[in-house]
């Protein structure tokens, strides 16, 4: 019986060698798939060395500034830069829609600036020749192409029922229908394997390499299932054909764009300069921290008055305008967070609106499964924000302590009257050593796989309804 | 060929179930892209009106809080915006990769014109069905169904040579069924744009051309499906030819091109334009005030004789030293946009060997959704930046006393009004 399986599919693999569309096929699908990764390996790898340089050359920058008034740091203000991850050289995700460095200064919450995209040649709204687009939308085109006639061929040739009355059952078909269809894919994705093998080598983790390979194997083996199922169906090879052609417009180009555009519509998400209206709105509320004498802060000081029992705050034995900036930093940083967060969600419910049609279509579930692994999806994106946001908290803090404590407030108040009350209101540049090594890193592996289940849930139940109905289906040829 | 003809060969193909189908996939189609482009466009306007209610506000309370002209230009923000056009429902475009909307004040714009306002990546990332996607990219797709096996087909049948026979004339047969199938695809796809445009209020000359547009495009594609069908393979053969062809030209060509282009044009990275500006607006604090206001003199000798200071801090140097800045990093946004835009011209040339990114320009560029559209909107906030600083310096550098009234005359961002041609 096994013997007749692989006799099966040898047959039909000698019978593409004799087809010249076949063998175009296979051969472009092939050279795509080699051309994408290192395409993509390289321009990823490129990019990772030189944001690694920019970042290690911004904290040089700002540890080389001279003595100052430590205010003016918070100004100064640092950048982050973030570094793909190594599996995003297979499928860089959003990386080229969102900003790759953000600006960090104080009162602010920058958004990230400069997406790659803001300077392409507007070649790829459709696709850019990543290995990931190469897999997920091409390649089961190119299945449909080589595989449309395993089953209708054989019912058009006469041999179908020729092969039943000498005992070979419609399942001993499939089945080697299907490996000879397997043995192609597995051609296809063999530059994708030699990819993850790279990927290993620039250090990524081994359990979201394995489930990412993993993934892109069972979706080919959907669209295998898939290929199988119609063909079998059809009654005829331009039946199977233009069926197949309908499903993969359907499944790969229309159903992910009304993902993307019922989410949006269903979801209404309202841009940062939107927000950026209530955070100053309740800025003024708090108070402006660059005076001290605003009534906002009144409360403060009589706390500290106090607290430290004296009478005025020229008799404190810290620098009132320092402490001020502290307390109003604290305050916006809130609010800040509490409309990112806001808006954070809002994308992030629409990405779940996105994602849920993952079930309709195995594209989108590869698409949400392969992101996560990788590290290049909205969730990783959100996690690079909320880092910068403490980044960026932690630096204007310690900035602002040496506010309050490097000098004194009559030094601090009268910095503008001379150059050397300008000298006395400074703090040594030694203190500017307060930047940590920034390098983003995405989830922690079993994090990245576990955020994958939903979307390799989808897949592998797709590929068990499809192979379901091949089941029942190969029961009635 | 005559009226009998046309309508015997009409009735005959519009009842066949895949053809029926298939058109009808179509008009859904196009109809849902319409629908939801009105719905993003008309979210784009409710965004614009929120704004300017917000903005206002906000100015008028800064207004009243700040009794100073340095304190008012460095507190008040202005909005700027470009206001999606009637056409922009049917090519939605690049606007949700660049900015539409910025609110910019007197401090140095290098530090702001490069922020962008991007909604949900994810979402760009699979991308939008507009109705430029379904003509471009999804209508050659249903042509190729449709045309694919118009003889193959009747081969298969066994009708082919007695069709051929008793045609009456050479075109009332295959040429005639062509056109038919093309003209009432293109009707399922008119129609819902049509519907658009009645409700975006589109102006009849942009209704005209994007038809005719339309049409030209799918006669396209309708001649090279005419010409494969002619030979003599089976349908799945000939289906694959054709898919091929649209395959490398729709998605191949242009994803290939794309590499080919980033490497052959290099420009400035974007982070540099903003530590350029960053490290020169830092520096003038540690520098004698007479070295800025000397860089500053050089391009507004207007003022020479009123850039003494008095005191460590005065607004004319802090804003003489943000205009300083501007100026220093000028030359690397001038080269970051130089590269952009000969990218883009150079994708040009490489649409021409794929007719659907043809199409997208050509329709996005009527809508002014595309990348120059784009650019021209940065142009205008360039533009009523340096009003804005025309409209300060006097103030700030003849020592003016406040008074609340001369803010009447505060320059206005006025949008460009996308409305007509």
């Amino acid at each position: 019986m096994s013997n007749t399986v692989l006799t099966v599919a040898r047959d039909e693999w000698r019978y593409w060698q004799r087809s010249r569309l076949a063998q175009s096929v296979v051969i472009l699908a092939f050279l795509l798939a080699i051309a994408s990764v290192w395409v993509t390996h390289t321009s990823v790898s490129h990019s990772i060395d030189q944001r690694q340089h920019q970042q290690a050359e911004s904290e040089a920058v700002f540890e080389a500034q001279p003595d100052r008034h430590p205010h003016r740091m918070v100004h100064y203000g640092h950048y982050l830069f973030r570094s793909p991850p190594p599996l995003g050289s297979l499928d860089p995700g959003i990386d080229a829609f969102t900003g790759n460095a953000i600006f960090l200064e104080g009162h602010r919450q920058n958004g990230a600036t400069f997406a790659d995209r803001k300077q392409a040649s507007g070649l790829t709204w459709l696709a850019k020749l990543t290995p990931a687009f190469v897999m997920q939308v091409l390649t089961p085109l190119l299945m449909i192409v080589i595989g449309f006639g395993v089953m209708t061929r054989e019912r058009e040739a006469g041999t179908l029922e020729f092969l039943k009355v000498q005992g070979v059952s419609p399942f001993v078909m499939l089945a080697g229908k299907g490996i000879a269809l397997a043995g192609a894919g597995m051609l296809i994705l063999l530059p994708l394997f030699l990819g993850v093998c790279l990927t290993l080598l620039d250090g990524a983790a081994v359990v979201p390499a394995l489930a990412f390979l993993a993934s892109y194997v069972i979706y080919m083996a959907v669209w295998i299932g898939i290929v199988l199922l119609v063909s079998t169906l059809a009654s005829s090879n331009s039946s199977s054909f233009g069926s197949l052609v309908v499903v993969w417009i359907a499944l790969c180009l229309i159903v992910p764009r009304i993902a993307s555009n019922t989410a949006g519509v269903l979801v209404h998400s309202p841009g940062k300069l939107e927000t950026d209206f209530a955070v100053l709105k309740q800025l003024r509320e708090m108070g402006d921290g660059h005076n001290a004498n605003d009534p906002a802060f009144k409360a403060l000081k009589d706390n500290l008055l106090a607290k430290y029992k004296v009478d005025s705050v020229e008799a404190l034995p810290i620098n009132f305008r320092g402490i001020v900036a502290q307390q109003s930093e604290a305050d916006l940083t809130k609010v800040l967070n509490d409309f990112a967060e806001q808006q954070m969600t809002q994308q992030a419910d629409q990405a779940a609106i996105a994602r849920q049609f993952g079930w309709l279509s195995p594209m989108i579930a590869i698409q949400n499964a392969s992101m996560k692994l990788a590290g290049t999806d909205l969730e990783n994106y959100h996690r690079f924000l909320r880092e910068a946001e403490n980044v960026r908290f932690d630096f204007v803090q310690s900035l602002n302590k040496l506010h309050a404590e490097g000098m004194t407030l009559e030094q601090d108040a009268n910095k503008y009257k001379s150059q050397a009350a300008k000298k006395a209101a400074t703090v040594s540049a030694d203190n500017w050593q307060i930047l940590n090594d920034f390098h983003f890193t995405p989830l922690p592996p079993t994090q990245r796989f576990a955020n994958s289940l939903l979307a390799m849930t989808q897949l592998v139940i797709s590929l068990a309804v499809v192979f379901g109905v091949i089941f029942y289906a190969g029961r009635r040829v | 060929m005559n009226f009998l003809d046309v309508r015997r060969e009409t009735v005959f193909l519009l009842r066949k179930k895949s053809i029926a189908l298939l058109l009808l996939a179509g008009f859904l189609l196009a109809s849902f892209s319409v629908w939801t482009g009105s719905v993003d466009v008309a979210q784009q306007h409710q965004t614009i009106e929120r704004l300017l209610v917000g903005d206002s506000v906000d100015r008028e309370e800064v207004t009243h809080k700040h009794h100073d002209y340095g304190y008012i230009a460095y507190y008040t923000f202005h909005l700027t915006y470009a206001p999606p056009s009637p056409l922009a429902f049917a090519a939605l475009g690049v606007r949700d990769i660049y900015p539409w909307k910025h609110r910019v004040r007197m401090l140095a714009l290098e530090g702001q014109i490069h922020e962008s306002d991007t909604p949900n990546p994810e979402l760009a990332l699979a991308g939008k069905i507009d109705f430029t996607f379904v003509i471009a990219v999804f209508s050659p797709l249903l042509l190729i169904l449709l045309l694919h096996d118009l003889r193959a087909s009747e081969r298969a049948a066994g009708r082919h040579d007695f069709l051929v026979v008793t045609a009456r004339t050479r075109n009332s047969l295959w040429p005639l069924r062509t056109a038919i199938l093309m003209v009432a695809l293109w009707l399922a796809l008119i129609v819902p744009f049509l519907l658009g445009c009645a409700v975006n209020g589109v102006g009849i000359v942009d209704v005209f051309m994007i038809s005719a547009i339309v049409l030209v495009y799918l006669l396209f594609w309708s001649v090279i499906c005419y010409l494969v069908a002619r030979l003599a393979f089976p349908a799945p053969v000939l289906a694959s030819l054709l898919l091929g062809g649209w395959l490398l030209t729709t998605f191949i060509i242009p994803a290939v091109g794309d590499v080919v282009i980033e490497e052959a044009y290099h420009g400035p990275e974007g982070g540099n334009i903003l530590m350029t500006q960053r490290e020169a607006v830092n520096d003038a604090w540690d520098l004698p005030h007479q070295v800025t206001m000397d860089a500053f003199l050089e391009t507004h000798p207007q003022w020479q004789g009123k850039t003494q200071t008095t005191s460590l801090f005065e607004w004319k140097w802090y804003f003489a030293f943000q205009q300083v800045g501007d100026e220093k990093a000028l030359p690397l946004a001038i080269a970051y946009q130089q590269t952009a835009e000969d990218r883009y011209r150079a994708a040009g040339y490489i649409a021409l060997l794929s007719p659907a990114t043809l199409l997208k320009r050509a329709l996005t560029h009527w809508a002014h959704t595309d990348a120059p559209a784009a650019w021209h909107y940065e142009q205008q906030v360039r533009a009523f930046h340096a009003e804005l600083r025309q409209f300060y310096y006097p103030f700030l550098f003849n020592g003016t006393p406040y008074s609340e009234a001369s803010l009447a005359d505060r320059p206005v961002f006025t949008p460009y009004k996308n409305t007509e041609r």
